[in-house]
């Protein structure tokens, strides 16, 4: 390369940077390049990571994908891309993907504790069946359980949907969004009806100050955070203000930083609540207008198995998600003791800044937009602290409207798009309907095409739940798609491994690598992934976006749509369905369930013409019509005209994608809110209609302490979380030669006091041991997470150190999502025996 | 191996009171050259770099510089550099 091809070649990447930075530069270096790119063939995706849902560009050459770039026409990122996306091409090519079936065999057959060999598909299919088919029969449709993923398509959530409750008929049907997101999903139907953010990520041009709960946005979800400082270095008046249990990038680029003892958010948000109460900052018109009060009951424990003695203690284990009708004045009243003398006593910050943050809130004219992800929703209380933020937003009126936004951000591409608005939990169906009503359940069967009577009404096992039945050998044949649970599950050794290996229990994972989780399963499937399938997300904004496939899956790896609906081919409803329900419908007799469930005339009514003839689609060429399509169509039917409004098919092929509901081709940016939401009726200025009374519920609830709290053995805080290189637990990012390189081996960081105090030097090996289990890692007391004393924190994407050993399986009794951010362990040097040793 | 040329460039949001100082500071950085947007906080930063791993060792030390906000990848190319060169 000549010296002038490098400078034209740095111009070109000036200008770049300059167009999505918005910045002029000096006209010497504004010559954009229009040079085609040679033999490259650019189209859009959505990221394959985070929940942001950055548009990226991704170039194939020869049937490889070998670059991507930000999209300039992304309103998300606007051309920008963190260094996660920026690699997203390599995440495909690492060396050990999988690419055919492997099973555990002894003499040419499956057998429990035999070695993993490759077989077919045929092989694989036929051994999973008969498995399959054994347990529903022996034990019947609650043995038999799937594990899905927020990263799943929309497609395939739905597909996978349908096969587990109108198929098998069960509801043990749950994703990994259960450990990322419930407490904001379940919070958000509580309080408003209807699920999801009412506002958008133009919040983020529009607000006056940000308030972090527990989000380190600059590691988390830097694109974001690019529009945060944005909109702060271009106005000076704006304020960022960071709330957490230790001190990360963001604390450092924020111009106040709270840092709070575990747990105590609760306090300072109820003594907020009580500031704005205390101070006459009650939008009093609103909450007239627009609320209703609750109080939620107290004292409901930690979600533990049952004989724990922390259950049976709990006056309200058992009824954890109930409340009760109250008013103004009782709120008001129980907030009364929360001063700030007291949350400064039980958080650790001192008052003035809670002042200070209070007044923020309090203050009319200041647009607040608050944002929170796992600090927030990985909580023993994760639903009332979704509820104590949403309860700030409404007594002031804040909401609904741009720049005042309680913004719940999330963690996978498609956790709302597939997990929350598909319905992929235990306790849902599409469009935010219910397992357990029976008015959903008919809706649904008449969508579907299927006999009334057919959908189990039974709420299924959630997330920690499989594992636990798992273990005792309750439920039996699992199937594991798109996560790596044994990583990311809590206290793994004990509630998570022993139900895989569980002599009872027939183990399926489908994923594109080795993970731990895989090859501790009976049957490994290859997975195709990102844009080796047409494939469809929904972002953190209520944003649906599509891409083509670009390039074929290596070997015999297939989407997880066609392995979901190629084994859905080997049951007959004969087979799975009770005989009175085909007997009182005797036209279903006989049928695959691929024909009740899938050719039903509705998801297959779209031919192979309509596919682009510019991209391949293995899909629908395996099953002969154009499956996504017939599909999404399908699913899209459950939520028009309910405010969960979807476009054409077609329009997202186009398009950067849409912000539902999408009304006359229009997206919808503010929900709730007259003049934005259509579906707001004129002159009523606000709505929350996905409520009867269209009010929305103010919910009080108290401060309770954690499940286990630092003691005289045990006396570290532990805390659990990410760090920018690597995306939840690293099965695609550690395999990116160069995000490995960054950042290699988890490490423990630890402040330099702790370390003195136990003698332990940084770099040093030490062990941390909880009551659950043990792992070993380096300690470091620099970097670019400061911990106070007292608190350690490990991230937990690096498999040879499976924090997730330490962690305590105690989640939120509401919404059943662990608290990954509080355990107790100590920390000891690994090799006290040699302490002797002159090294 | 054969050597490989790498360019590529950057947005880093700076704090307006920092940004003077930390422009000079990605200057002395190998290979970078800033190409303006001080006014507006937002530096246009161009890397010439030998492999992709030193894009990133750049970035966090870029990232790291005190008053820096963010550091964003926006571009990036690279070709086989001749040996004759």
């Amino acid at each position: 390369m000549d010296l002038t091809r490098r400078t034209l070649l740095k111009t070109q990447a000036a200008a770049a940077a300059a167009a999505a930075a918005n910045v002029t530069l000096p006209a010497s270096a504004q010559n954009i390049l229009t040079g085609e790119d040679l033999q490259l063939q650019w189209s859009k995706a959505p990221c394959r990571f985070c929940g942001t849902g950055c548009g990226v560009m991704v170039a194939v050459k020869d049937g490889k994908v070998v670059a991507t770039h930000g999209d300039m026409q992304a309103e998300v990122n606007r051309g920008l891309n963190c260094v996660k996306g920026y690699f997203l091409s390599k995440i495909m090519y690492g060396s050990d993907r999988l690419t055919q079936p492997l099973m555990r065999m002894k003499n040419g057959q499956f057998a429990k504790d035999g070695e993993f060999q490759p077989v077919s598909w045929d092989q694989a299919f036929d051994e999973m069946a008969r498995q399959w088919k054994r347990v529903l029969k022996e034990k019947g449709p609650e043995a038999v359980g799937m594990f899905g993923s927020g990263q799943w398509t929309i497609w395939e959530g739905y597909v996978a949907s349908k096969l587990m409750r109108a198929g098998f008929r069960t509801n043990n049907l749950d994703p990994n969004a259960r450990h990322c997101m419930a407490s904001a999903a379940v919070t958000f139907i509580r309080t408003f009806g209807m699920d999801e953010p009412m506002g958008c990520y133009d919040d983020f041009e529009h607000a006056d100050a940000f308030v972090l709960w527990g989000s380190n946005m600059a590691e988390m979800h830097p694109i974001l955070w690019t529009r945060v400082t944005d909109r702060r270095l271009s106005h000076t008046h704006v304020r960022i203000m960071t709330l957490s249990t230790y001190e990360h990038r963001t604390t450092d680029l924020s111009d106040m930083a709270l840092i709070f003892k575990p747990n105590s958010d609760l306090a300072i948000m109820n003594y907020i609540a009580n500031y704005i109460i205390q101070t006459g900052a009650v939008n009093r018109e609103f909450v007239e207008k627009h609320c209703n009060f609750r109080l939620a009951n107290t004292d409901i424990g930690y979600g533990l198995r049952p004989d724990n003695v922390l259950e049976q203690r709990a006056q309200h284990a058992n009824d954890a998600q109930v409340s009760n009708a109250s008013s103004f004045e009782d709120y008001a009243k129980l907030m009364s003791q929360y001063t700030v003398e007291k949350a400064s006593e039980l958080s650790g910050v001192p008052k003035e800044r809670l002042e200070a943050l209070a007044k923020l809130y309090a203050d009319p004219k200041t647009k607040v937009m608050s944002l929170w992800t796992m600090g927030f929703n990985q909580h023993v209380r994760g639903v009332w602290a979704n509820h104590m933020v949403y309860n700030l937003h409404l007594l002031t009126g804040k909401i609904s409207e741009p720049g005042n936004s309680p913004f719940s951000l999330t963690g996978q591409p498609s956790a709302c798009g597939t997990a929350r608005e598909v319905g992929t939990f235990s306790h849902r169906l599409p469009a935010d309907m219910q397992v357990n009503n029976p008015e959903h359940r008919k809706h649904a069967e008449e969508i579907w095409k299927l006999p009334h009577g057919l959908l189990p009404e039974k709420v299924g096992y959630h997330a920690v739940q499989q594992d636990r039945m798992l273990k005792d050998g309750k439920l039996n044949a699992y199937w594991i798609m798109c996560n790596n649970n044994l990583q990311t599950a809590p206290n793994t050794n004990n509630e998570t491994y022993p139900g895989y290996r569980n002599p009872a229990n027939f183990v399926v994972v489908s994923d594109a690598y080795p993970t731990v989780t895989a090859m501790a399963a009976d049957l490994i499937l290859p997975a195709a992934m990102w844009v080796e399938k047409e494939g469809a997300y929904g972002n953190a904004e209520r944003r649906t976006h599509f891409w083509h496939q670009l390039v074929n899956a290596p070997g015999d790896a297939r989407s997880d749509l066609w392995q979901l609906m190629e084994f859905s081919k080997r049951f007959t409803t004969d087979e799975v369905w009770p005989a009175q329900i085909l007997d009182a419908h005797p036209e279903y007799k006989g049928k695959t369930l691929f024909g009740v469930l899938y050719a039903n005339g509705e998801v297959n009514k779209f031919p192979l013409s309509e596919i682009d003839p510019a991209y391949e689609n293995r899909e629908a060429k395996a099953f002969g019509f154009y499956v996504q399509k017939g599909l999404f169509e399908e699913y899209a039917s459950f939520g028009r005209g309910h405010g969960h409004d979807l476009a054409p098919f077609d329009t997202y092929h186009q398009v950067r994608g849409l912000r539902w509901p999408v009304v006359n081709g229009q997206e919808t940016r503010w929900r709730y809110r007259e003049g934005y939401d259509p579906y707001v009726e004129k002159g009523s200025g606000v709505q929350f209609y996905g409520n009867p009374d269209k009010k929305a519920n103010i919910m009080g609830a108290p401060y309770e302490p954690p499940a286990e709290s630092p003691d005289a053995e045990y006396d570290l805080w532990l805390v659990t979380g990410r760090v920018l290189e690597h995306w939840h637990s690293g099965s695609m990012t550690m395999r990116v030669p160069e995000l490995y390189k960054a950042f290699s081996g988890a490490v423990l960081f630890m402040h330099p006091d702790d370390a003195a105090k136990r003698h332990l030097r940084r770099g040093q090996e030490v062990r941390i041991v909880s009551r659950r289990g043990e792992i070993r890692s380096r300690v470091e007391t620099r970097g670019r997470n400061k911990v106070p004393p007292g608190l350690v924190f490990v991230p937990f994407f690096d498999a040879s150190q499976l924090i997730n050993k330490v962690t305590l399986d105690a989640t939120d009794p509401i919404s059943k999502q662990t608290d990954f951010k509080k355990c107790a362990v100590k920390v000891v040097a690994a090799a006290t025996a040699d302490a002797g040793d002159v090294q | 191996m054969s050597r490989e040329c790498h360019i590529s460039s950057l947005v880093v949001h700076s704090r307006p009171d920092r940004v003077q100082a930390i422009s000079e500071r990605i200057g002395l950085i190998e290979g970078t050259v800033v190409h303006g947007g001080a006014e507006a906080g937002k530096l246009i930063v161009t890397l010439e770099t030998d492999t992709e791993s030193q894009v990133v060792e750049r970035i966090n030390a870029i990232q790291l510089l005190d008053g820096v906000l963010a550091a964003t990848l926006v571009f990036h190319h690279f070709e086989p550099v001749q040996e004759r060169e």
